[in-house]
């Protein structure tokens, strides 16, 4: 399968459902990703993504214990995405948060490396996303070489769009959302929560606490005080003693 | 013969009951031993202080290995230790949070510090629902005074009913509110609802060798400056410092042995390190391992005058399991989006909170529920960034340059609720050994029974109203949905509140312990931790059980003195 990101071929949707089926059937995987995808028929991946990114390597299940060094931390488990997994991976990501005159793009500052971190973790609740989001990522590439001949980190930004809107959903108190819904809320769940722990993302939302201070708390500033005092206005609420 | 013998009391457990009666007793002069089930801990050396989130696997997120987070100070604990098993009956889900580290859930607790009133010690003679303490407000409140002075407690007198005053000068100046806090405060004035400040064991103003806060760093970390109280920089080394406690770590206590006299003789444990088996004798015995673990050792201690465990010929070992009433709420609020940003760490935990406020409407019949309820506010919008974050992108539900908008609009405009009530205790909440399980030291381990009531479900309902009307109020959007009481309360047991397991009363026939924590039928078998609760109350328990302990102490104490013992 690696053959297809190799070379520019074009590949038919109907064609990639035929492989996709052929891969299924021949590897006899068992298909734990019961994806909706939308309506189309493409049938479901298995929960190492396979097929045009590749299958990602099994994880050495390390878990840090229960008595870790918490000054010393280190993720003992070895990373596990494919390099096209990590590829498309980080295109993704930046289409999440790229770059702006503020802070850089989420590649810039290891926001892939840490879904694949994530995903590769011997929890249930990463096993859990680890499915999901490699699944969700194999839809990604499909429908990029579907409709555009190539793949999902070689779109531009109209491309793109169109991928992802076809994912995000705009309504967040919907129910009923579906398998590439949950995808793309949990992979924009992991992004953001990578990137505004990082220096730049701290920097850029705001954050400006963790320094210890002299004496007492000062409490909110002048700015934040008259912010307020607005607020409670507006609310006909008198600010309390 | 035992390991260890001479001593005048041997103390099993080393968080808040049993740190306070090793304080108190060893500056009285009295040779303590202290056996403690899980490993020795330096919180000066392995406190991750300011230690980054980016830094730890995961973001710090929480795991089943962690599960509040890499950072946190729980060692070998969780909700599952490895090795120790416990099981739920069938129809119960109960959660049971252990640490086993020198010091215990002390390392990692919140720190909330609420005393118990006149009321919440007499409610039986209030509402006619469960039972009476043996003792009254005015018996504890000496030794709240003194605790608080002790432990370091922020906070204010605010003269509110139900809620004592401490004695002049005990509490440390509380710290300034935050944005979400006054607002939330402008909204409960108006709705004729207190809203306080919070009492904290956090010091505002150094105590000794331990420094004031100085308003940074998670305090669940575990506080290396000593600002936020903890077992192991506090009690346990002022107690080491009298040269009369010895601490023994890895020792994982079973059994009480008795004498030929039907007194407690020594306690029976596994040395972890060895996985011999190995005794300590002493004067008096004081189990202070936490509520489940106190009962364990009792069920678990069966002999010829104890059929049913050490000190429970009454049947109430085990019995009258409670937990914190737990639920919560939290809301978007458009007039927050795009504030000013400013240092909203404060001391990492309440300011401001929600005293209970309806007992002249409860007194006369008004509710429809018969107990207290308190808030917790979760006010500090603009807090370190962590996984968390995400539940603002999914709000934003955007992608591209308008997320990275978004998230600069959004962040600090959510504000939580949460419920924090008193459980009455029942017959269908309770402990018991398995008959089936074992650890992996061949010890019989817990198996819980719980249900709710209708009382807690319909303290949740009075809560869920609430805090809509507090965020119409406010003008805010609910975020957590339209939820049924029976879903949102909390399983029991995950409030980590757990009490009641060897209750005190006046009774040798419906209770574990007189009102010093004394076993009925065995006079030096003493308990110092929230097994000797007799009603729960909506307040947190730590500074109760560390209250309880210091008089429990101070009578042991007495008694040997007085050779009653």
């Amino acid at each position: 399968m690696k053959t297809i990101l190799d070379s520019p071929i074009h590949v038919d949707r109907r064609t990639t459902i035929k492989w996709l089926a052929a891969t299924m059937v021949a590897a006899n995987t068992a298909c734990s990703t019961n994806a909706k995808f939308l309506g189309e028929e493409i049938p479901p991946v298995n929960d190492a993504g396979g097929n045009l990114l590749g299958v990602a390597a099994k994880s050495n299940g390390v878990g840090y214990g229960t008595d870790p060094d918490l000054m010393n931390p280190v993720v003992p488990w070895s990373r596990t995405m494919t390099r096209p997994q990590l590829e498309t991976t980080s295109a993704l990501c930046d289409f999440i948060l790229p770059e702006d005159d503020r802070s850089p793009a989420a590649s810039a500052v290891g926001v892939p490396d840490f879904i694949d971190e994530w995903i590769s973790a011997p929890y249930e609740r990463q096993q859990n996303d680890r499915g999901e989001i490699l699944a969700g990522l194999e839809w990604l590439e499909q429908q990029s070489w579907n409709r555009f001949g190539h793949g999902f980190p070689s779109a531009d930004d109209q491309q793109a769009t169109e991928l992802i809107d076809s994912m995000a959903s705009s309504d967040p108190a919907a129910t009923e959302q579906s398998d590439l819904v949950t995808f793309f809320n949990r992979f924009r769940y992991l992004a953001v929560g990578a990137y505004y722990t990082t220096e730049e993302g701290i920097e850029d939302i705001g954050y400006i606490g963790n320094v210890p201070i002299a004496g007492d708390y000062p409490g909110p500033s002048d700015a934040a005080m008259a912010h307020l005092s607005g607020v409670l206005e507006k609310l006909n609420l008198t600010m309390p003693d | 013969m035992a390991k260890h013998e001479g001593y005048d009391a041997v103390i099993v457990g080393s968080g808040a009951g049993g740190g306070m009666a090793a304080w108190v007793l060893a500056s009285k002069g009295l040779q303590v031993l202290m056996l403690e089930a899980g490993r020795d801990y330096n919180p000066y050396e392995e406190t991750p202080m300011f230690s980054a989130p980016r830094d730890a696997p995961l973001r710090g997120t929480g795991t089943t290995d962690k599960p509040f987070g890499y950072y946190n100070a729980s060692v070998d604990g969780g909700w599952q230790v490895p090795g120790e098993p416990y099981t739920s009956a069938p129809g119960s889900e109960f959660m049971w949070w252990r640490s086993r580290m020198l010091g215990g859930r002390t390392n990692h607790w919140a720190r909330n510090s609420f005393r118990m009133g006149p009321y919440d010690f007499k409610p039986r003679t209030r509402d006619g629902l469960g039972v009476d303490w043996p003792i009254e407000y005015d018996d504890i409140a000496p030794y709240y005074d003194k605790t608080e002075a002790i432990v370091g407690v922020y906070g204010r007198n605010d003269g509110l009913e139900n809620h004592p005053d401490s004695a002049p000068g005990v509490l440390h100046k509380p710290p300034a509110p935050r944005v979400g806090e006054l607002l939330i405060q402008a909204g409960c004035h108006d709705l004729d609802i207190p809203c306080v400040p919070a009492r904290r064991a956090v010091l505002t103003r150094p105590i000794g060798d331990r420094s004031a806060c100085f308003y940074a760093t998670s305090c669940g970390r575990g506080c290396s400056i000593g600002a936020a109280f903890q077992s192991t920089t506090s009690l346990l080394p002022m107690a080491l410092a009298t040269g009369n406690l010895t601490i023994v770590t890895d020792a994982m206590v079973y059994e009480v042995s008795l004498n030929s006299d039907g007194n407690a003789d020594s306690v029976n444990y596994v040395d972890k390190k060895t996985g011999t088996h190995e005794a300590a004798s002493g004067r008096t015995i004081i189990l202070a391992a936490s509520a489940g673990e106190t009962a364990r050792i009792l069920l678990n201690s069966k002999s010829k005058y104890f059929p049913d465990g050490a000190g429970n010929s009454s049947g109430q070992v085990g019995r009258n399991l409670m937990d914190t009433v737990g639920a919560g709420m939290s809301a978007q609020f458009p007039m927050l989006e795009n504030r000013p940003s400013y240092n909203e760490d404060g001391a990492r935990g309440l300011h401001l909170y929600i005293p209970f406020w309806l007992y002249k409407e409860q007194a006369r019949g008004e509710l429809d529920f018969p107990r207290g309820y308190h808030y917790e506010l979760g006010a500090s919008g603009r807090s370190e960034p962590g996984m968390g974050l995400g539940g603002i992108a999914n709000f934003a539900g955007s992608y591209g340059k308008t997320l990275k908008e978004d998230m600069r609009r959004y962040y600090g405009s959510f504000l939580s609720f949460t419920c924090r009530g008193e459980m009455i205790p029942n017959a269908n909440s309770y402990c018991e050994i398995d008959p089936d399980t074992k650890d992996q030291w061949g010890i019989p381990t817990l198996r819980f029974h719980y249900k709710w009531s209708e009382h807690e479900l319909k303290m949740v309902e009075h809560f869920q109203e609430t805090t809509r009307e507090i965020i119409d109020r406010l003008g805010g959007i609910l975020r957590s949905g339209d939820v049924s009481p029976e879903d949102a309360i909390s399983k029991g047991g995950q409030i980590i509140h757990e009490v009641g397991t060897a209750r005190m009363g006046n009774d040798p026939d419906s209770s574990v312990t007189n009102q010093y924590g004394q076993c009925w039928e065995i006079s030096n078998l003493f308990i110092a931790d929230g097994s000797v609760f007799s009603t729960k109350s909506h307040k947190n328990p730590t500074l109760t059980i560390m209250a309880l302990a210091w008089r429990n102490s101070d009578y042991l104490a007495e008694q040997l003195k007085s050779k009653a013992l």
